[in-house]
């Protein structure tokens, strides 16, 4: 292959979607859904630097801007394509794949555009493919669940539609990139926040945790992988050294894992826990810094896999059992062993545990703030670093696979491919941990880090070593319960209730007495005053003035007898006129 | 195989409570062999802040979230249909 033959990723993938139901007829879908990923992988390093420059209504798209960070970004996302493709190979039904293939398209597009418009228009194919993922789970709270997603995801393209048109019309340029933190404009803050939307940052993050335990089990692989990465990638390339992101993304570390610990839905807590994790890659571009922003690539692509692990780890025991709740789960390590295995390979990877993927990443991120001095966030950072292995590290595995009781289920292990997935996944998460340099060769800027220094090794020990310590201590009040904990989208989802009750209730209610009280009494009214004026008209003026009125109704009379209506009577009264006229003439 | 060596463990809590001690006392006699020179503020340079800084920051995290979901955020699952 030469670097002149290459499609866009994303054509691949669209055409790749569209001829899937083809593909089924054939009786080849499962053949078709390895190949295009594995093709899409392969051929992303024959990508040239810059291609798809279109001039359209005199604005210039560019589909294909490739430099490293879009690179190790291509990377990531086309192995998760390939590795979410394997996972759902079982699944029958064409659309899910359909549906997952356009969203990655959209992902791909996206993070290949060079100029907003461009972005604009995969960030909306994202959020359309998606929620279908969501819907395809057909179940009324699936249903509900996503028009709540793509409601929020619309009012997010919104403001970020809104913050292109301000740079074009301030401006007149919309190429996409790096803006400087001093030359800021409301524009730009517009686009910050409609990326920051898809990157789930409080308080616009309530979608997340809302949709993506709904979806279909291999929905929810796919989601957790690429919108909120995607997301990360556009704050990267635009926004980095902000500091307010810093500051959100520490909170956000937080915000997500403090629900993690709460939360009894297995895929909630993954999805509250991705809120977590992307906290620190938003960290890591807010501080903006070479390492940082390596920090943060680094740990997307980290990130994507093991966390895609684990949504196909709880996946696998949903699609078995038929439930994620903790509360329902426990023991099932007897019968889904190598499910157990590679849950747990993604739950240490997650927390960082030395030799895994987690422990290269993470720890970037936490270097670069204590090289910038941000002890405070640095703080904050390794404190979610404490929730994660706490919530997902111990308490998943823990009440699904081992627990104090057994939950009395006896599933099957999940299907050959889930586990091939799954398998593809773990080896990743542990072969990054054996050779970073994979990894570090590919990120935007040189790397001067090495993650295997005793220190962070003893800091690492002491840190999971001493919050498992914690969990036995605490771990029967950390026993699940089967109830829902508020968020923010409260104030959608009751503000919601509260609109139709207003509108159901005093609104309707007022307009309908409104109408009550017209018709029993403003007619009736406004009858009488019609005749009052009428006879006023009549009696009044008319006489006041010169009886005009009757003179004319008595003439209209008087005519009115003329006319007989009779035919003969007419021409007689003709031909009499015309003998008068005659006589006259001949006479004079 | 591995099923086995599980429930083995499982059914013996006081060898794995065992373990897990002996796991800390290396992880503390790890830490003063540790090369500080990197250090990024005061704490790195404390034998066993980690060890604290994660003690107290789990056993704090599991009783304000706890907490604050019994007085507070915990509803029932059909909160929002009602």
């Amino acid at each position: 292959m030469t670097s002149s033959i290459f499609m866009h990723p994303a054509t691949m993938f669209i055409i790749g979607a569209l001829l899937l139901p083809l593909a089924n007829k054939l009786k080849l879908q499962k053949v078709w859904l390895v190949l295009i990923p594995l093709v899409a992988f392969i051929q992303i390093q024959y990508l040239p630097e810059s291609f798809g420059k279109v001039d359209w209504l005199g604005f210039e798209l560019h589909f294909g801007r490739v430099d490293k960070l879009t690179m190790v970004f291509l990377h990531v996302f086309t192995l998760m394509a390939l590795i979410g493709s394997i996972f759902g190979l079982h699944v029958k039904e064409s659309g899910q794949h359909v549906a997952g293939w356009l969203y990655v398209a959209g992902s791909l597009g996206t993070t290949l555009a060079g100029d907003y418009l461009t972005v604009f228009i995969f960030w909306e194919l994202m959020a359309f493919a998606s929620v279908f993922l969501v819907w395809y789970r057909k179940k009324r709270k699936s249903i509900e669940a996503g028009y709540r997603y793509q409601l929020v995801h619309s009012v997010g393209g919104l403001v970020l539609l809104g913050g292109i048109f301000l740079r074009y019309q301030n401006v007149g340029d919309l190429t996409f990139e790096l803006i400087s933190v001093d030359h800021a404009t409301l524009a730009d803050y517009l686009i910050m926040i409609g990326f920051m939307l898809n990157a789930a940052v409080p308080p616009i993050h309530a979608w997340l945790p809302d949709a993506y335990p709904e979806a279909t089990v291999t929905g929810a692989v796919f989601m957790c992988a690429f919108t909120t990465k995607t997301a990360v990638y556009v704050l990267a390339r635009g926004f980095a050294g902000f500091e307010v992101l810093a500051i959100m993304g520490a909170i956000m570390t937080l915000y997500g894992v403090a629900y993690a610990v709460i939360e009894n839905d297995a895929r909630r807590i993954l999805a509250y826990h991705i809120v977590s994790q992307v906290g620190y890659m938003v960290c890591a571009v807010g501080i903006g810094t070479e390492m940082a922003i390596n920090g943060a690539s680094a740990h997307a692509y980290a990130h994507i896999l093991y966390k895609a692990l684990l949504f196909m780890g709880i996946g696998s025991v949903l699609e078995m059992t038929g439930r994620s709740k903790l509360s329902e789960l426990g023991g099932l390590y007897k019968y889904m062993p190598f499910t157990m295995i590679f849950t747990v390979i993604g739950g240490i990877a997650i927390s960082g545990f030395p030799l895994t993927s987690g422990f290269i990443s993470k720890s970037m991120i936490i270097a670069a703030a204590g090289n910038n001095h941000q002890i405070v966030i640095l703080s904050m950072l390794l404190l979610a670093a404490v929730g994660t292995f706490l919530s997902v590290g111990i308490k998943l595995p823990y009440f699904v696979f081992f627990g104090p009781n057994d939950c009395g289920l006896k599933p099957k292990e999940s299907p050959w491919n889930m586990q091939l997935a799954m398998g593809m996944a773990a080896f990743m998460c542990i072969f990054l941990g054996f050779y970073p340099t994979y990894l570090y060769d590919m990120l935007p800027y040189a790397v001067h880090y090495h993650p295997y220094t005793t220190y962070h090794l003893t800091e690492t020990f002491h840190l999971l070593g001493f919050t498992g310590l914690g969990f036995f201590i605490m771990v029967k009040y950390l026993k699940p319960h089967d109830v829902s904990n508020l968020d923010l989208d409260w104030f959608y989802r009751r503000g919601a209730g509260w609109f139709m009750w207003v509108a159901n209730k005093p609104v309707s209610a007022t307009n309908e007495w409104i109408s009550n009280v017209y018709q029993n009494i403003g007619l009736r009214f406004t009858m009488a005053l019609a005749r009052a004026l009428s006879w006023f008209d009549w009696e009044g003026i008319d006489w006041a003035l010169d009886g005009s009125a009757r003179g004319v109704v008595k003439g209209g009379e008087q005519v009115r007898q003329f006319q007989t209506g009779k035919l003969q009577h007419y021409i007689g009264a003709a031909v009499a006129l015309l003998f008068i006229v005659l006589i006259v003439v001949v006479l004079i | 195989m591995i099923v086995n060596f599980l429930t083995y463990l499982r059914e013996r809590p006081s060898l794995l409570k065992w373990l897990f001690m002996a796991y800390l006392a290396f992880a503390v006699v790890f830490d003063f062999f540790a090369d500080r020179s990197h250090a990024h503020f005061w704490g790195d340079h404390l034998v066993g802040y980690w060890a604290v800084f994660g003690l107290v920051g789990c056993l704090a995290m599991i009783v304000f979230c706890k907490g604050l979901s019994h007085v507070w955020l915990e509803r029932d699952k059909d909160h929002y249909d009602k």
